[in-house]
């Protein structure tokens, strides 16, 4: 394996770490709530977190290792399907229909709008950030 | 200590993600729909299913966020092996380009697949372990 692969790698495990503790923090401190509000969170703003920097770099360049680091580490160990997966389960078991459609509804609308709202944001702010960069060189 | 497993856990789960999404994308170059996150997912799904069906009929802690191994492997392994930014980048994406079948068709098979598999895996671990 090539060098640049095995940095690759260690950048997304960092990321992943980080991004797993964060959500594991989130969850604790929801956990006595009946309705996955943690899981719900952490799939939204992971969302516009990884809509911002795919649309950041549309006008930036940004290394391969910061890029899969924060995307596919940080964001990917972040956000999860998994539980997403089991708690829908989970509710259509113990709780109402209600819960289920108001949690898969608000995950799958909410996760497309956030990211497309982080992809608006970051394409933005990263031009503007280029131009006013260019302007300084001159 | 539960920290450091559910980092454990999660640094695994990404990197593994990683290597899986990319041999994916090298056999299927130009799939019709964003499958190697699809496949990921639904792996990842049917891995927590049979996981917790597992560890629940081994009856073991109540607060299951006091449970190392859940830590490790639930929480961490598979939550991080998954991913849901993901799914949301690539369906805003493919609405961007119009493509707003195959938006909708990537949208309801990762989901309704997610959760079936998940079902499927922690039914068979309950009813035959």
């Amino acid at each position: 394996m090539k060098k640049i692969q095995i940095l690759t790698f260690l950048a997304i495990g960092c990321g992943g770490a980080i991004g797993t503790v964060f959500r594991y923090t989130i969850n604790i401190q929801t956990v006595s709530l009946l309705f996955p509000l943690g899981t719900l969170l952490e799939n939204l703003v992971g969302s516009l977190l990884l809509g911002f920097l795919t649309g950041w770099i549309v006008n930036m360049k940004l290394s391969d290792i910061v890029k899969t680091g924060l995307g596919v580490g940080f964001c990917g160990g972040f956000t999860t399907m998994s539980t997403l997966a089991a708690d829908i389960y989970s509710l259509f078991i113990h709780s109402s229909p209600f819960l289920v459609i108001l949690y898969m509804g608000t995950s799958i609308f909410g996760g497309v709008a956030l990211a497309f709202l982080g992809f608006i944001l970051g394409e933005h702010i990263s031009l503007y950030y280029r131009n006013t960069k260019k302007e300084g060189e001159m | 200590m539960n920290s450091t497993l559910v980092m454990l856990g999660g640094a695994v789960g990404a990197m593994l993600r990683y290597a899986l999404g990319l041999i994916l994308m090298k056999r299927f170059p130009h799939p019709p729909i964003p499958i190697a996150m699809l496949f990921v997912n639904i792996i990842g799904s049917v891995g927590l299913g049979l996981f917790l069906g597992v560890l629940f009929s081994k009856s073991v802690n109540p607060d299951i966020y006091e449970e190392p191994l859940f830590l490790l492997v639930g929480l961490g392994f598979f939550g991080a092996f998954t991913t849901f930014s993901t799914f949301s980048v690539e369906s805003m994406q493919l609405l961007r380009d119009g493509k707003i079948k195959k938006a909708c068709i990537y949208v309801f098979f990762s989901i309704s697949l997610s959760i079936a598999f998940f079902a499927i895996g922690f039914w068979f671990t309950l009813s035959f372990i």
